[in-house]
């Protein structure tokens, strides 16, 4: 629980977990953010729209009923206006020229190198920039629930609940996403396999793949 | 180029292996764990290695790009300067009290030093500057009354008051100074 303070609106006593803003911030700003910047992949929109989020979040806090988690509720507020940043003809057009744009080779440089070979570790910052490449190369829906899934760690339902869906239809666009990125994963692996690792098998892309680890 | 969806459950190698579907149910998951009963993608995926390598290879670059994510946006983070929330200002009714008596503090204080200057310009205390007033009042009434009574005794007298030395001509002064007056102008005909 965050500390809170109380806070009166006429005779009747509020009290949010968001009354205390600062705490709020600190606890939830990195998740915002990084969710907003692997959506956005411009860090300027994605920094002012964090802040956005929150003032968002302060003004409406009244509305919060506690029905789902406060990073649900933010979450859901930074996807709305995700979308309504990525609608306007503007952000299409800047999207081409943005200087803050994410660069995806800089997103690769940050796997983390672990107990691995050069080489492995060269192949684990292919395989980031290939799956942040796919990702980007996914419809909307498909790119916010993936994202949600596995860079927020969402469960189905939390999504469902964030999103607006259907827990069905939430499924459908995940397992649909899953598809494409696993076909990337392997025509690439196929290719790597073809020129870089000779022990992998090119026929199913992954059989031997997990003895040459 | 987006690429096609694969949800064929029958590849190369001419055996059944999962399907799409069932692939994208098992990576969903997160976790490896099978439940008291596996299920028959959960039991195919133990017994085909094909299937169990690609899940693992997909499951481990999905890891990564999770960590590279997070480390690039929370390096990102760290670059942005702290934002600066205005003070929280919160009213309580139940401070309500508080404040009156905080209010009335002040009022207070306000009105201590303009009495005390109000005090010092006086100089003496009210009652006995009524006093003095009085006093004063009395005594004017009386000098005025005085002055009054002169006036008058002037103004009734036959001959005023500076020329009442040259009313009587048979007093010794006059006598004394006709007789100084003849013996000058004798000594000027001599």
């Amino acid at each position: 629980m965050f500390p809170t303070t109380s806070l009166s609106l006429g005779s009747e006593e509020l009290e949010t977990p968001l009354d205390d803003l600062e705490s709020v911030v600190a606890l939830y700003q990195p998740r915002v953010f990084r969710f907003l910047l692997a959506t956005l992949r411009d860090r300027d929109a994605a920094e002012t729209l964090t802040q956005e989020t929150f003032l968002r979040a302060w003004s409406a806090r009244a509305s919060f009923r506690e029905d789902c988690s406060v990073a649900t509720w933010l979450i859901r507020i930074a996807l709305n206006l995700a979308r309504d940043h990525t609608r306007t003809g503007r952000f299409r057009f800047w999207k081409r020229v943005i200087a803050s744009a994410v660069d995806v080779a800089e997103v690769a440089a940050f796997v983390p190198t672990r107990d691995r070979s050069a080489e492995e570790h060269l192949i684990a910052q292919q395989q980031v920039t290939e799956i942040w490449q796919t990702v980007n190369g996914l419809s909307n829906r498909q790119r916010t629930i993936f994202l949600l899934r596995f860079l927020e760690e969402m469960e189905i339902p939390e999504i469902a609940s964030v999103t607006g869906l259907p827990l069905g239809t939430v499924k459908s666009h995940l397992y649909r996403a899953l598809a494409i990125i696993r076909t990337q994963h392997n025509r690439s692996g196929q290719s790597t396999a073809l020129h870089n690792l000779p022990a992998r098998n090119a026929t199913t892309g992954c059989a031997t793949w997990k003895e040459t680890r | 180029m987006t690429p096609q969806l694969v949800p064929q459950a029958r590849r190369a190698d001419g055996e059944a292996h999962l399907t799409g579907e069932q692939f994208g149910e098992l990576l969903a998951r997160f976790t490896e764990d099978v439940g008291p009963e596996p299920t028959l993608a959960e039991s195919h995926l133990q017994a085909c290695e094909a299937c169990s390598a690609e899940l693992a290879s997909l499951r481990e670059a999905i890891a990564l790009f999770r960590e590279a994510s997070d480390a690039y946006a929370e390096r990102e983070l760290r670059g942005i300067p702290r934002w600066r929330l205005p003070n929280r200002r919160v009213f309580s009714h139940r401070l309500v009290p508080a404040y009156w008596l905080a209010a009335a503090a002040m009022f207070v204080t306000a009105l201590l030093p303009l009495q005390v200057l109000r005090r010092h310009a006086q100089g003496t205390p009210p009652a006995v500057a009524a006093t003095a007033t009085v006093g004063n009042a009395t005594s004017s009434a009386q000098s005025d009354e005085a002055l009054l009574e002169d006036v008058n005794r002037e103004l009734s007298a036959t001959v005023p008051t500076s020329m009442q030395e040259l009313d009587d001509p048979s007093s010794d002064a006059t006598v004394a100074d006709s007789e100084s007056s003849t013996a000058t102008s004798n000594q000027r005909k001599d």
